[in-house]
């Protein structure tokens, strides 16, 4: 797998982007940390959160000039969050002086800082935290600069105090010295470097507007001289790059080096504004937010993060995990050589329905991801075996002579009718009145083909398994005379798109739609249904449109969802989620059941099955056409795992005699001697642990015909194992007369060695 | 994964009519070997797993291995 190219998506994902208020804000604020306290009504958390970017904070906080409310998200519907009323309110209610710092020797170097305002005092603050011996010239008598002409918020004492801080801290202060050019030069020999913050200069500098060097001389100089602005906050933000330089610059490393993000950007993140409530600004009482005002603008905050596909998909919902850090988590288990693989679940609960690409700003798609993922883990031998076994060995089942066949009316076929092998399994009865449907409607050369696409084998990675499948049925392709396959299955659609482009496919549905239904006397109540389309064809407008045009035509109303059509989700069988994880599955029909009180309309017989399943009130589309009684279809019960194997092999047995006149051979009915009785309890134990009827028979069988098996006395009962390729299959059972009462099964994969 | 099989099981092999008795079994999964205590018959050396054990431990260990 390429694993750079994983970290290159995972870059792309903008899951963890600031929001536009942060990255506006010169100093880089987190704003949403901050608001997210203020709603607690922890203010002396807030103010923590201020202190830990913005310099002076007491001081700042009172008096920036905002730049991050005009990008603010908020601002159509309702009007920007009022960010720094709410840093005034967390000066106010939450300022506590901050905890005395143990002084580090100051060894790095000297660096002189010109002009005491908001530029200067940052740079000196920031260079003496870096270890530098700094020293301040000020022309004036103070330190603070235009401060000191702030008005109203900010009171005398609070500058006053921070100012002592800094001079606390042992910086040293030269008052009442205006130095000039000359000065300038005196200095440039004097020190390491030279920060200068005069707001006016008597010559024009050539600053580099990134590193703000002057030329590639030792002078750094910000604050006005730099940003032509009075703005505090991006004075402040010059003074502290102006310090990373310096820094930089002493220690000779480069001046450059990953520095895009500092000062004021525009965030790559995308924030979905669609359906956001208009909220007004609070409205303040006094000259400064109360706490309780506070509070209650903060909850204006819309939090601003991409959360897109994890909201719309189930699964990401479940691991409750973002497609970056899931990238992330995929590439450090691709490396793991010795050790667990702690990410195998997650991987295959993920049903690769592909609704996270619809959803993304970016397009990234997590199904692609995976199924790499799963065909590498594969590869490599380090799939879990147990997680699709029992589904690769089904679609075995259907691609053996218990199943699959072929017949068409002599000739060249022009159509083959494929419908897959989950809707024989769901629907055995209603295969042949659409063979019948098909043949009265279509002129032409009409052949049906039963068998599985090898969707399994895809969605388990094995690529191997799916090739050959795919081989196999282009040669049937060929010897039939390549006719256009008939597709009832929207899983078969999806494989014969990706593995099998040659052969041209028509979906069942469309030729309903195209042909008219065949008993359309059936008048239904005004019904109205919402369609949950399949995943596997969410692009396939034909498909959607014909599903729609044939429950109108049955007399139906149609509701869509909101995740309908291309952004339809996946009912929970996708990617063989249904073996690997049945939480995980029973979580995606949960949700889905969730959004809409209708009856859904189904047109995949999973689909119909999970749902159904899970209480819901579905109909298959099938139901719609051929059902008597639909209120005894709505909720009919999905056939257990051994119902579906019996449902196909009968239909096969059944088509061969009632259409083509032919008796199947014997092999396919062959009936055990014995007769079982299965109670309700059992029946759920095999669902629960994918044990079929065939195997507890073939146990039994053997049990009675070799003797291996265990007895015990007391209870009368018989234990007997039997190993059927990869798993060892236990049955208790009870011989009453000539039945046999099965009590309970189990089985392990581990192989014990009888010597 | 030793000790759950009961030593004092009611079960016989119904084969040879033997009591089962304890004995180290050789077990394999995913390329792995290794030995455990088991019950099994002295005879024909069919051995007994319980419910309790193929449905526990045992699945949990092959779980682990899996992720291997
Ligand atoms: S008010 Fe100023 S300091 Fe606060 S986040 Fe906005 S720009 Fe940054
Ligand atoms: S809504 Fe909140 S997080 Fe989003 S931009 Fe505005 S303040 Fe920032
Ligand atoms: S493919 Fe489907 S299940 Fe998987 S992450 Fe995307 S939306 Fe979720
Ligand atoms: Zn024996």
């Amino acid at each position: 797998m390429d694993l750079d190219k994983l970290l290159e998506t995972s870059d792309i994902c903008i899951y963890d982007e600031p929001p536009a208020c942060t990255s506006c804000c010169p100093v880089h604020m987190d704003v949403i940390a901050f608001i997210t306290e203020i709603e607690k009504g922890e203010f002396d958390k807030a103010y923590k959160v201020m202190e830990k970017r913005i310099p002076f904070a007491r001081i700042i906080g009172s008096i920036c000039d905002h730049p991050c409310e005009k990008v603010c998200v908020r601002s159509d519907s309702g009007g920007t969050v009022k960010i720094s009323e709410l840093e005034k309110a967390a000066v106010r209610y939450g300022y506590a002086p901050p905890k005395k710092a143990i002084p580090i020797p100051k060894k790095k170097g000297r660096v002189a800082v010109i002009g005491g305002g908001i530029s200067g005092m940052t740079a000196a603050f920031d260079l003496d935290k870096k270890g530098y011996q700094v020293v301040m010239y000020e022309k004036s008598d103070r330190l603070g600069g235009k401060i000191w002409n702030y008005e109203g918020g900010l009171k005398k004492e609070v500058i006053e105090e921070e100012i002592q801080a800094l001079m606390n801290k042992g910086i040293k202060v030269e008052l009442n010295r205006f130095i000039d050019k000359k000065g300038l030069e005196g200095l440039i020999g004097e020190y390491d470097a030279v920060y200068l913050g005069t707001g006016q200069w008597e010559e024009e500098l050539q600053i580099h507007p990134e590193t703000f060097q002057v030329g590639n001389t030792s002078v750094f100089a910000g604050g006005k001289l730099s940003n032509k602005s009075c703005s505090v906050i991006f004075s402040a933000s010059s003074g502290r790059r102006a310090a990373i330089s310096i820094d930089r610059y002493i220690g000779k490393i480069s001046m450059n080096a990953s520095r895009e993000r500092e000062g004021s950007f525009e965030t790559p993140l995308k924030y979905e504004t669609e359906g956001i409530q208009p909220v007004e600004a609070v409205r303040k009482a006094s000259d400064i937010y109360s706490k309780d005002e506070s509070v209650r603008e903060a909850g204006r905050c819309l939090k601003c993060r991409c959360r897109k596909c994890i909201e719309s998909c189930s699964h990401l919902t479940h691991f409750n995990i973002s497609p970056k850090s899931y990238m992330r988590q995929i590439n450090q288990s691709e490396r793991i050589i010795l050790g667990t693989h702690y990410a195998n679940k997650m991987i295959n609960s993920c049903t690769m329905c592909r609704l996270c690409k619809e959803e993304c700003f970016k397009d990234i798609s997590m199904k692609d991801v995976i199924q790499e993922t799963r065909e590498s883990m594969v590869k490599r031998g380090k799939m879990p075996v147990s997680a699709h076994d029992f589904a690769l060995k089904d679609m075995k089942f259907s691609n053996s002579k218990h199943f699959s066949m072929v017949r068409k009316q002599p000739g060249k076929a022009e159509y083959l009718f494929y419908p897959g092998c989950q809707l024989p399994a769901s629907y055995p009865e209603y295969i042949g009145e659409i063979y019948k449907y098909l043949v009265s409607k279509i002129n032409g050369n009409v052949g049906i083909y039963l068998g599985c696409c090898g969707a399994p084998a895809d969605w388990a990675g094995r690529q191997d398994l799916m090739q050959e499948n795919a081989e196999i049925i282009k040669e049937t392709w060929e010897d039939t005379g390549k006719p256009v396959f008939i597709l009832a299955c929207s899983s078969c659609c999806s494989i014969f798109e990706k593995h099998l482009p040659e052969i041209s496919f028509v979906s069942l549905w469309e030729i309903f739609a195209q042909y008219g239904l065949p008993h359309n006397n059936k008048v239904s109540p005004k019904h109205s249904l919402s369609v949950h389309d399949a995943c596997a064809t969410r692009h396939n407008k034909k498909i959607h449109d014909s599903i729609r045009e044939i429950a109108v035509l049955s007399g139906y109303e149609i509701q869509e969802l909101k995740y309908s059509k291309e952004r339809t989700k996946c009912c929970g069988y996708g990617g063989l989620v249904y073996y690997a994880n049945r939480e995980q599955s029973a979580d995606f029909v949960k949700h889905r059941i969730e959004e809409s009180n209708n009856d859904l309309l189904v047109y995949c017989a999973m689909c119909k099955d999970l749902l159904v399943d899970a209480g819901k009130r579905t109909f298959h589309i099938l139901d719609l056409i051929f059902a008597e009684d639909m209120e005894s279809v709505a909720l009919r019960k999905m056939p257990t795992l051994s119902e579906r194997h019996r449902n196909r092999a009968q239909l096969k047995i059944r088509l061969l005699r009632e259409i083509w006149g032919e008796e199947p051979d014997m092999e396919l009915e062959k009936q055990m001697d014995f007769r079982m009785i299965i109670p309700e309890k059992v029946k759920q134990l095999m669902e629960d642990r994918y044990i079929l009827m065939e195997d507890i028979e073939k146990v039994i069988d053997n049990a009675k015909k070799n003797k291996e098996r265990f007895f015990n006395p007391q209870e009368k009962s018989y234990l007997a194992r039997l190993r059927l390729d990869n798993v060892t299959y236990w049955v208790e059972y009870e011989e009453k007369d000539e039945d046999i009462l099965v009590k309970s099964v189990y089985s392990h994969r581990m192989e014990i060695v009888e010597e | 994964m030793n000790g759950d099989n009961k030593q004092n099981t009611p079960w016989l092999c119904d084969k040879c009519k033997k009591e089962l008795v304890q004995k180290k079994v050789k077990v394999r999964y995913l390329g792995g070997n290794f030995e455990v205590e088991l019950t099994k018959c002295p005879e024909c050396n069919m051995v007994f797993v319980s419910e309790e054990l193929a449905m526990g431990k045992m699945l949990e260990v092959e779980k682990e291995l899996e992720d291997k």
